[in-house]
This record gives structure tokens, C-alpha cells and sequence, in this order.
């Protein structure tokens, strides 16, 4: 349960050494880069921004390679891959690749020159096809289409717009060349849309059928030397070359694919440069010496130093932070808190002079979940599972990762032990199956408690109960911090005062029968009303009184404390939001119950029974998956809401160390 | 028969369709935002189908009131009282009334709180854990009233 300490570093180290030391830092990821010291006359920034940008531009490059291989090579992910995280490589594994990191960039190269002659390649044939198409009309035609004249004759090959006859193209062109002698006139082809003519006249009348034919909307045909069947050929064969290309590309892109992990760790190597060269563009810099300033956490600052100083020529003074630094925050819990660490840093890390809320929050966020999701099948199913994936791949996951199977598995216990208490198996599956194929109508399992279903109001007492255990500790946790700062007066203001007036407040209304019997308790003795009464009034009083204590003027401050007091209603409120563990735990065994009945109306049948197992599979694995959904979300907002909201504002900045921010690998380098 | 039990089943019924009909439009709208985030960055697929379920429960709530109503009267395992009175019956509709209002309204709100914080997460990956609660603070009013359902129920019941 706490925020690890963290240490100001600042080292000062020769320039020649500086590529070495930045890169052992980036493995070792300890070191938060934070500078205080300015710039000055001695001490300056060197820009490297241009160099990152090449980094940078390998880095995409890669990406894009890979992109392109994933495209025309789908990769077959393993089994398991979902769970797998970076890959650890060994300094020696990754010296290794490191030396061919050039060639790799030519690979690199190679595959996106491949993917842009594939592209021309591939839009090359809807042309050919194009053109194709424009051809078949031609296809009777046995002269090139460019011929324009013989010895003699003047040729015309083209399109007309529409259909015609011989004898209507006839009466259309004599319409304008009436005086011409001969002309002879073929039809190709002739459809709805267009007709294909050939016609040969005498080289004087050129100009004048060439008018006819103009007004008529003659168009030159596809543009080919060739007569249109050898074009064709042509066409084919090339449609066909282009084909053959792009196989040849395929198996190609196949060979490259086998370097695929290569470009990988490149794409991985140059972020990780120009992260550093990142770093280096903030040092502060001599002509012969560097400083670099961070923090680091507690723990390792003094190992830390000790390595940093057997490896190098190097002065390494390590600090306490300013009191006004505001000291970036990492997380240490133990086994049992620290899978809820994502949960704390989704919500807001402890910001300054605040405790790490981890712990606390872990011991009844796993109870709240069991609650919410109360069935004893489910949370095996979901303890099973998680465990199965943790003991598979534990090992491989980033840590991130694990901590949220870890917490799913906790929860999955916990779901388990409220199932029991409550009587669930996958909702009423014991009964139904019992009832309807065992012939046994007393069948069942017995809550080891009670069953909500039939006890709702006990339920929600017992609901409410928690709710207030839940935010009396938070309360607590306000009322601890103020007394480990000393502020005592402000700790019974605020809380103690708080604790008098809610308890006070609670017996009083249970000692009112109709109440104490609404919730099914037993009705407190009458005569505890009055120092209830007394007491409430009194610490009433004394939050009007101090609860707007910041202004000094005693009007504001009354009204301030009225407000304060008013606060009562939002914990009213913050008690019935509890309410929901009732309505989720309820429908999760309803929503079983109405799965398991409807799968059983086919009777004790051999269809009865294949009916049963489907919609039994089918509806518990849904509910399941929602009622997992709705546990985790409400789980979260009580957390966040009420539970948080008693104690904890946050506002810290995550330690982000210097580190490989890569994807695919990590170079492992212990402590 | 008298009109009793079909007020009763009435209000089951209705309990069930609206809040089916309110969760159906706010999934529905909070899929549509949801899918859009996912055309720029497939991988946020699991963060927004999360955001985009939550206005799901309201139907589920409306179903464990439908079924919790449909078994007191007796319509499901058996033993319906044809016999029941229009007044119990009326009393049996107005248990229901808080779900067959509030659920709808519930589900289609949280819908439109869901879209903003499908697109507040898809800005900002980091901030999902607090997208979550925005949405869920519109669910305590469905809770609420899911929870006067069933009292009333139970207490209709034991009259």
C-alpha cells in the first residue's frame, strides 16, 4: 500500500561516453528525464531534431513495410497470441541483429518499391481490359484501324452514335454529300448504342464526307496499327504478362516476409533511437561533458548508482526531491492489491501528500464484484479461465496485462464464495435439472445463507450495511491522513464529527419500528432515541459550526456550514447506490433461471435434453458475459463514486522512466 | 376472468418492452459512435463495446421485473389466478410503473452519454476508466427505480 519514494539523480558524464549511457539507461528504464537546471552560459541544449526525424522516418518506413507484408502475406498468429507480450530478445541476440540493421533497411526498401509496382502493375489491367472492350466491336474488321487512305481512296474507320442500317447510314450521308459520285459503306458491328462503319471514297471527296460524317458524330476507333484480332492477342498477352508479374511479386513478397521479425526489431530499434536522440536534445551539454537530471524510484537509486559508476566515467549524486516537486508517482502493492493498480491509475494516481488508495480499495472491490455477479458457476468459470490463461502465457504477458487476469481471478474466487452464499449455479440450474431429468422435484442448492430472490429486503439491508462499512472506512482513510499530517483539530471536525452524526443518526431511525421492520432488523429499545437524538444534534451543530472553517467571516461561514451539513443527503444517496449489488445479483440468477426453465419446457426427452444443453450453453455463456460486464463497470463507479469521493482527489503525474518504447521487443537487462 | 390479471400482465409486459425498446436505441446509438471510433483505430474495439453495452442493462432490469411479476401472478410456473382482483391487479401495474417509465428514459440518456465518451476515449485511449463512470452515474436512476419495482412487487405480493 504505497507510492514508492522516489530520489532526484543527476549525473554528469563524458560527451564520448554518451551514447553508451543513454542506451544503458533505456534498458535498465529507470530513470525519469526531468531537468530543473537551466540553461546557461556553460551548459547548453544541442538541437538533434533533424537526426530523430531520420530515426523517426526508418521507424515508419518499417511499419509500413510490415503493413504491406501483413497485407500479401497474412501472418498465422499462434494460439495465445492475444496474451503474449514483447518478446524478450538477449543483449547477445540483440548485437546480432543490430549489425544487419542496415540491411534490413534495404529490405525495408525493397518491399515498398515491391508494393508500388504492384500497384502500377494491378491498376495496368482494368486498362487493358478497357481497351479490350472497346475492341470486340471491331473484332470482324480485318485492316488496322489507322489505315486513312490507299493509293487511290480515302478510308474512314470510326463510330457512329446509335443504331443503322446500310441503307439508313446511306440516305444520312447522301443528305450532305450530294454530289459525290461513289463511296462504299460497311457496317462492322451495330448495337443500340453505337454502330462501327468502314468507308472507303475517292480521295477527293474526302473533305466532304468527312463534313457528313461529322454531323452524324463519327468517332475515330481505338487507336491501333494492328488489325483489331492481332491487337486483341496483343492485349491478352500483355493482360497475361501483367498477371505474371504480379505471381512474380506474390512469391516475392513471400520471400520477404521470412524478414519479417528483422524489420520488426528494426522498427522497433530506430523508435528507441530517436526516443534517445529525444532525450539527447534535452541534456544540457559542454564541449566535453553532459548532465542529465531524472528521478528514480527509492529502492534501486543507490544500485543504480553503483552500476552507472563501475561501467563509467561518471559522477552520480542522488537526492532527496524539492517539498514543492511534484514527484512523479509509482505504484507498489502487494500480490493481493496490486492487480487493482490499473484500476487506482484509471481513476487518477495520488497526487501530493496523498496515500496510495490501492489496498483499501482492493479489499472490497473483490467483494463487491463477488456480490454483483453472485453465482458460484460463473466465478468458477471465470476463475478457471483466468487462472488457465495466467499459468499458458504468465509468463509472456506484459505486466499490465497480467495484473487485469490477476484481478479477474481474485474476483472470480470471490464470485464463487457469494454464489454458495446465495444459493446460485448458474442461476437455478441444480432444481431445474433435478426437477426435470432426475425426476428428483426436491433437488436444489442450498444458499449457505439466503436466497436474495426470496429475501429481497434482507438482502438490501445487508446491501446497505456494506455500504456504509465501505464508506466509514473511506472516511477513515480521510481521518488518517489528516492525523499523519498533524491536523488534528481538522480531523474531528471532518470526521469524527461525520462518524457521531451518521451513527447517531442510524440508531435513532432504528429505533423507529415501522423502519427497523421495513428492513427486516430487529427495532432497537426505545430509550437509545434520546442520546441518539442529542448526539446527532450536537455533531450537527458542531458541522455548521466548522465545516465552512476556511472563511473568516462568520456569516459566510455558517451558511458554508449549513451546506456542509446538507452533505448528509449525499451520503442518503451514496447508501441507496448500493442498492445496485441487489438489482445486479438478482439478475444475474434471474436471467439464468429464465434461460434454464426455457431450455427444460422440451421435457425429459432425447430432443428434450439436446435442447437443454443448447440453450443452456448458449444463455449462460451471454449472461455471463453481461452480467461480467455490468459487475466490473459498477464495481468501478461504487469505487470511484462513493468510495473514492469520501477521501481521494489524485491529480499525480504516472513515473514515465526512459525506456525501450518499442512494440515487438525488449532487451532484458536485470538489476 | 376478471380484468385483474391482465393488468398484471400488463404491466410485466410492458415492463419488459420499453426497457427493451429504451436499451435497444441506446446500444444502438452508442454502437453507431462506437463503430466510427473503430474505423480510425480497430484496436479500440473492446474499450468501446464496453461503453457502447452499458445502456444494455436497463432491458435486463425490465426483464427481471417482467419475470419477477410473471411468476408472483403465476403466469410462468403455473398456478395463473384467473380469479384475481381488478384492484390487485391495478396494484401489481402501478409496482410495475417505475420500470416501464424510468427505464426507457434511462437507457436512451445513457446512450448519449455513452457516445461522448466513445469519442472521449477514442481522443484519449487513456482516459476509458473515467469514460466508464459518466455513463454509469445515468444507470443509478434505472437502478432506483428497478429497486421500487421489486419492493412493490414483493410487498403487492404479500398483501
Amino acid at each position: 500500500m504505497s507510492v514508492v519514494p522516489m530520489k532526484r539523480i543527476s549525473v554528469i558524464a563524458l560527451r564520448k561516453d554518451r551514447k553508451a549511457v543513454l542506451e544503458y539507461l533505456q534498458v535498465l528504464g529507470a530513470v525519469q528525464i526531468s531537468f530543473k537546471r537551466k540553461e546557461d552560459d556553460l551548459f547548453q541544449k544541442v538541437d538533434m531534431s533533424s537526426r530523430k526525424q531520420v530515426f523517426e522516418k526508418n521507424a515508419h518506413d518499417a511499419e509500413e513495410a510490415l503493413a504491406i507484408l501483413k497485407r500479401n502475406v497474412p501472418e498465422k498468429k499462434p494460439l495465445g497470441a492475444m496474451f503474449t507480450g514483447r518478446t524478450t530478445l538477449s543483449l547477445d541476440e540483440f548485437q546480432d541483429v543490430y549489425g544487419r540493421r542496415e540491411q534490413i533497411m534495404h529490405t525495408v526498401r525493397k518491399v515498398i518499391r515491391l508494393d508500388k509496382k504492384q500497384a502500377d502493375t494491378v491498376s495496368s489491367i482494368p486498362k487493358l481490359e478497357d481497351q479490350k472492350k472497346s475492341l470486340e466491336p471491331w473484332m470482324n474488321f480485318d485492316l488496322p484501324l489507322d489505315l486513312r487512305e490507299t493509293e487511290k481512296t480515302a478510308v474512314f474507320t470510326g463510330t457512329l452514335q446509335g443504331q443503322y442500317t446500310r441503307e439508313t447510314l446511306y440516305t444520312q450521308i447522301r443528305q450532305t454529300a450530294k454530289d459525290v459520285e461513289a463511296f462504299d459503306c460497311d457496317i462492322i458491328s451495330s448495337d443500340a448504342v453505337q454502330t462501327c462503319i468502314f468507308l472507303v471514297c475517292e480521295k477527293k471527296d474526302r473533305e466532304i464526307i468527312r463534313e457528313a460524317l461529322r454531323r452524324m458524330n463519327f468517332a475515330a476507333p481505338p487507336n491501333s496499327g494492328m488489325n483489331p484480332s492481332e491487337r486483341m492477342k496483343q492485349i491478352d498477352a500483355e493482360i497475361q504478362a501483367a498477371e505474371d508479374k504480379l505471381k512474380g511479386y506474390q512469391k516475392e513478397f513471400e520471400q520477404l516476409a521470412a524478414a519479417r521479425n528483422d524489420i520488426r526489431f528494426a522498427s522497433d530499434y530506430f523508435t528507441a533511437r530517436a526516443d534517445k536522440y529525444g532525450v539527447i536534445s534535452e541534456l544540457l551539454q559542454t564541449r566535453r561533458v553532459f548532465c542529465l537530471e531524472g528521478y528514480v524510484p527509492e529502492n534501486i537509486a543507490d544500485a543504480l548508482k553503483g552500476k552507472l559508476e563501475e561501467k563509467f566515467d561518471i559522477a552520480v549524486s542522488i537526492k532527496d526531491p524539492g517539498k514543492k516537486e511534484k514527484v512523479p508517482v509509482l505504484l507498489k502493492n502487494n500480490a493481493f492489491a496490486a492487480p487493482l493498480e490499473g484500476v487506482t491509475e484509471s481513476y487518477s494516481l495520488p497526487g501530493k501528500g496523498e496515500i496510495d488508495p490501492t489496498m483499501v480499495a482492493a479489499c472490497f472491490y473483490y467483494i463487491l464484484f463477488g456480490i454483483m455477479l453472485s453465482d458460484a458457476a460463473y466465478g468458477l468459470l471465470l476463475f478457471l479461465g483466468t487462472t488457465l490463461i495466467l499459468l499458458l502465457y504468465g509468463k509472456k504477458m506484459e505486466p499490465g496485462q497480467k495484473k487485469t487476469y490477476r484481478m479477474f481471478q481474485f474476483c472470480g474466487i470471490s464470485t464463487t464464495f457469494w454464489g454458495f452464499m446465495f444459493g446460485s449455479f448458474f442461476g437455478d440450474a441444480p432444481a431445474v435439472i433435478g426437477r426435470t431429468f432426475m425426476g428428483n422435484p426436491d433437488a436444489g442448492l442450498n444458499p449457505f445463507w439466503f436466497e436474495p430472490l426470496s429475501e429481497p429486503m434482507r438482502m438490501l439491508s445487508f446491501c446497505f450495511l456494506l455500504a456504509l462499512i465501505h464508506m466509514f472506512v473511506g472516511l477513515g482513510v480521510k481521518g488518517y491522513i489528516y492525523l499523519r499530517d498533524g491536523k488534528k483539530m481538522d480531523f474531528l471536525y471532518d470526521c469524527v464529527f461525520w462518524y457521531v452524526l451518521l451513527i447517531s443518526c442510524i440508531v435513532w431511525l432504528l429505533t423507529v419500528p415501522s423502519m427497523a421492520g421495513m428492513l427486516e432488523l430487529s427495532t432497537l429499545p426505545g430509550w437509545l432515541a434520546y442520546p441518539a437524538q442529542a448526539l446527532a444534534l450536537v455533531s450537527a451543530i458542531g458541522i455548521i459550526l466548522t465545516g465552512g472553517r476556511e472563511s473568516k467571516n462568520w456569516f459566510k461561514r455558517i451558511l458554508k456550514g449549513l451546506y456542509a451539513l446538507y452533505g448528509i443527503s449525499g451520503w442518503l444517496s451514496d447508501v441507496l447506490s448500493y442498492s445496485r449489488l441487489l438489482a445486479l445479483g438478482l439478475a444475474t440468477g434471474v436471467i439464468a433461471t429464465v434461460f434454464n426453465s426455457m431450455g427444460s419446457m422440451g421435457g425429459n426427452t432425447p430432443f428434450g435434453i439436446v435442447m437443454f444443453i443448447v440453450i443452456f450453453t448458449i444463455g449462460n455463456v451471454l449472461n455471463l458475459a453481461i452480467n461480467a460486464l455490468g459487475a466490473y463497470v459498477h464495481t468501478n463507479r461504487l469505487t470511484y463514486v462513493e468510495f473514492f469521493g469520501k477521501f481521494y482527489d489524485g491529480g499525480g503525474k504516472k513515473f514515465q522512466p526512459f525506456t525501450q518504447n518499442t512494440k515487438y521487443y525488449k532487451v532484458k537487462e536485470d538489476f | 376472468m376478471s380484468l385483474g390479471l391482465f393488468f398484471a400482465l400488463l404491466g410485466a409486459a410492458l415492463a419488459g418492452a420499453t426497457s427493451g425498446v429504451g436499451s435497444a436505441m441506446g446500444v444502438g446509438i452508442a454502437g453507431q459512435a462506437a463503430a466510427g471510433v473503430c474505423t480510425d483505430n480497430p484496436d479500440m474495439f473492446s474499450k468501446v463495446l464496453i461503453l457502447q453495452l452499458l445502456p444494455g442493462t436497463q432491458g435486463i432490469y425490465g426483464l427481471l421485473i417482467a419475470f419477477i411479476c410473471l411468476s408472483q401472478i403465476g403466469i410462468m410456473g403455473g398456478g395463473a389466478d384467473t380469479a384475481m382482483s381488478l384492484s390487485t391487479g391495478l396494484l401489481y401495474f402501478a409496482a410495475c410503473l417505475p420500470v416501464i417509465i424510468v427505464e426507457p428514459i434511462s437507457a436512451i440518456n445513457q446512450g448519449r452519454t455513452s457516445v461522448a465518451s466513445i469519442a472521449m476515449v477514442g481522443k484519449r485511449e487513456e482516459t476509458f476508466g473515467k469514460s466508464m463512470i459518466f455513463p454509469a452515474m445515468v444507470e443509478t436512476y434505472a437502478i432506483l427505480a428497478l429497486l421500487i419495482s421489486i419492493l412493490a412487487i414483493f410487498g403487492v405480493s404479500a398483501l
